[in-house]
């Protein structure tokens, strides 16, 4: 069954087109994020999918039922906010019966509801405080409260924690995606950070400027973008682009990367896509976790490309250090052993892997696939 | 350290000389409350014998007596009784039905645009720039279309009006400090336009609240013109009431009464300053601190 379903929705604000024909889908129980750069139109598309707003075309099913028409309280949603949207005059415990109130449940199954949620969420002793005496995880927190007390087919989340601080987040991710295993609940997530969009979600849909650019599970993101926004977007550090031309021998793509002097590096086997390239200028893109020092290249493929560059800067992060060497006159990132990354102005050995590397149009920037 | 030394005590002569001068403005202002005080309490002669700043020489409550329930105020000589209640009549349904309406305008104008809502706002805001003389002409052709006869009927009607662009202003500008979040979250909890409005709004609005009682009593129960054009006879306002008893001439002119009248029209502004100023102060800067 459908958990929900958004078809061709088009939202403008007079000529401004916001949202420009969104398609998704998901299955019950899934989690779903909506990630993009700020203005992009997330909140806009949540709203919609809530109701808070109206969609200028298109049709959007939740738990296979049309709900174009239906106010936000009819959807069998809860949404939590980035500001919380507390009621400030109401404890906690009046803040989650509030829309149970509405609703006419009973007072008894109030109470066992809010018990309930209060275990769930480890917030017992906060009951009886106003949200102007809770932390700001604390408030979080509430605010999850109050939308699983309603037990609603999908939950909306709205950067929900962009308020918290780094450790805090960090917390509270974990708790959100074990609360989602546990509780097998629909979940759609918006956030403009591409780690906490990788960690949570089981399909991730990358927005842009009111379009989906792609649309798929975390790995098929990092593995195979679809182009180079998507691509540039998902990974941390993020992949390099390498201005290059491509050619062919014997039937295998080749690039030629410059440092110093030019190295042939092959690819493998060239595709249907990408032949018509061949003798035009293409974009390299290589992830910085797969050009490394050759001693830590996992890969045992027969065909591992060895790249001599100078380096021109060393950052550790601890596990390993990111080297920046100059490629074809742009910084390129290599991932290193610690031991192995060199130091600025020596020439070090980088190993690249071919399987992984993508071939970008620069003029659609579309991947070649 | 001896730089420190100096610093502090040209801090502390500094802050002197502020006192002072506080002091000085707090006298100058206090004075003719200060006369006004001590010469209700004077009998005439006390008043014809000494100076204006002197104490009473005997204490004497006969001045307030008089002007509460004999005075003359015009042909009546009833004192200024009937005209306290005739004001209190007026201004308490006036402040709050203004209030009211000025809250839920506010919600309007701030969370729930429509099509031409800042223009409506600018109109009101305009509004607030109009003096009384300018409303005069239009608001007595209105009411007499309505054929609004009774005096306090009149006066609430005028004062509503009067003061409903002043309370929207300070509800609208409170409002669009309050997350728009808390509308959608209510939204979805299933609660309309004005559950949310009673429930959540209003409670969290007690600041404004309490600087729109405080400005509209201020305004309703000292204004003179209103009350003058608007009201007749028995169903004057207190202010004009004590115009007429001051003007009134019957002999002597009794200084004592005079003062001892003033300060009974002036009474309850100056109550609701000293009740509620802290809560004015509060109000007004609401929103810039709020969590
Ligand atoms: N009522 C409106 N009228 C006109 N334009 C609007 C309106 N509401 C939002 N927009 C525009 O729609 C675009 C998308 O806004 P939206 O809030 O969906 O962005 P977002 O992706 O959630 O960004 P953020 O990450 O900053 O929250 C923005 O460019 C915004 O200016
Ligand atoms: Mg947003």
């Amino acid at each position: 069954m459908g958990a929900l379903s958004i078809r061709k929705v088009k939202k403008s604000y007079g000529d401004t087109h916001i949202l420009k024909g969104i398609d998704l889908e998901i299955e019950n129980g899934q989690f779903l994020i909506l990630v993009g750069p700020s203005g992009c139109g997330k909140s806009t598309l949540l709203n919609m999918i809530a109701g808070l707003d109206d969609i200028t075309s298109g049709e959007i099913y939740i738990a296979d039922r049309l709900v174009n028409n239906l106010s936000p309280k009819d959807r069998d949603i809860a949404m939590v906010f980035q500001s919380y949207a507390l009621y400030p005059n109401m404890t906690v415990r009046r803040n989650i019966a509030f829309g149970l109130e509405i609703r006419k449940v009973p007072k008894i199954e109030q109470d066992e509801i809010i018990n309930r949620v209060a275990k769930t969420l480890q917030m017992e002793h906060l009951l009886d405080r106003k949200p102007a005496q809770l932390s700001g995880g604390q408030r979080q927190r509430v605010a999850m409260g109050r939308a699983l007390a309603r037990n609603p087919a999908l939950f909306l989340f709205d950067e929900p924690l962009s308020n918290l601080d780094a450790k805090l987040r960090v917390e509270m991710r974990t708790e959100i995606k074990l609360l989602h295993q546990r509780l097998g609940t629909t979940i759609v997530y918006v956030t403009h950070d591409q780690i906490e969009a990788m960690t949570l979600g089981e399909r991730i849909a990358v927005m842009k400027e009111g379009e989906v650019r792609q649309f798929g599970t975390p790995q098929q993101l990092y593995d195979l973008p679809s182009d180079l926004y998507v691509a540039g977007f998902i990974g941390s550090p993020s992949m390099n682009f390498i201005p290059c031309v491509l050619g062919e021998a014997d039937g295998v793509g080749v690039v030629t990367l410059n440092n110093g002097k030019d190295q042939l590096i092959s690819l493998g086997q060239i595709s249907d896509i990408q032949r018509p390239f061949v003798g035009k200028p293409v974009i390299l893109g290589i992830r910085p976790e797969q050009l490394t020092d050759p001693a830590s290249a996992h890969s045992d493929h027969p065909n591992m490309q060895i790249l001599t560059a100078m380096v021109t800067i060393t950052e550790p992060t601890g596990p390993d250090t990111l080297v920046t060497v100059n490629i074809n006159g742009v910084k390129t990132v290599a991932r290193c052993h610690p031991r192995a990354a060199g130091v600025p102005g020596q020439s070090v050995q980088l190993s690249l892997d071919p399987t992984k590397a993508l071939l970008f149009d620069p003029v659609s920037e579309k991947r070649l696939a | 350290m001896a730089d420190s030394y100096r610093q502090t005590t040209q801090a502390k002569l500094a802050r002197m000389g502020i006192y002072a001068m506080l002091f000085l403005l707090a006298l100058w202002f206090l004075a003719p409350l200060y006369v006004m005080l001590t010469t209700s309490f004077k009998s005439l002669d006390d008043i014809r014998s000494g100076n204006l700043l002197s104490l009473p020489q005997s204490f004497s409550l006969d001045a307030w007596k008089t002007a509460w329930d004999s005075a003359c105020t015009g042909v009546e000589c009833g004192g200024m009784k009937s005209y306290f209640g005739n004001s209190l009549k007026m201004m308490i349904p006036a402040v709050l039905i203004s209030t009211l309406l000025g809250s839920l305008n506010g919600y309007v104008l701030s969370m729930w645009r429509f099509k031409g809502s800042d223009a409506f706002f600018m109109a009101l805001l305009i509004g607030t720039f109009l003096p009384f003389q300018v409303v005069i002409l239009p608001m007595a052709q209105v009411l007499g279309m309505l054929g609004l006869e009774n005096s306090t009927g009149r006066l609430v009607l005028v004062h509503v009006i009067y003061g409903l662009q002043f309370t929207t202003l300070f509800f609208r500008n409170y409002y669009v400090t309050v997350p728009s979040d808390l509308v959608k979250a209510a939204r979805i909890d299933g609660a309309g336009f004005f559950l949310f409005f009673f429930k959540i709004l209003l409670p969290i609005s007690i600041p404004t609240i309490m600087v729109c009682l405080i400005w509209q009593t201020t305004q309703i129960w000292n204004d003179f013109l209103f009350g003058v054009v608007f009201s007749s006879g028995d169903g004057q306002p207190i202010t004009v009431a004590l115009n007429n008893l001051v003007n009134t001439s019957t002999g002597v002119k009794q200084y004592n009464v005079d003062m001892a009248a003033a300060i009974i029209a002036a009474l309850p502004t100056l109550l609701v300053y000293i009740v509620g100023g802290k809560f004015f102060v509060r109000g007004l800067t609401a929103g810039a601190v709020k969590g």
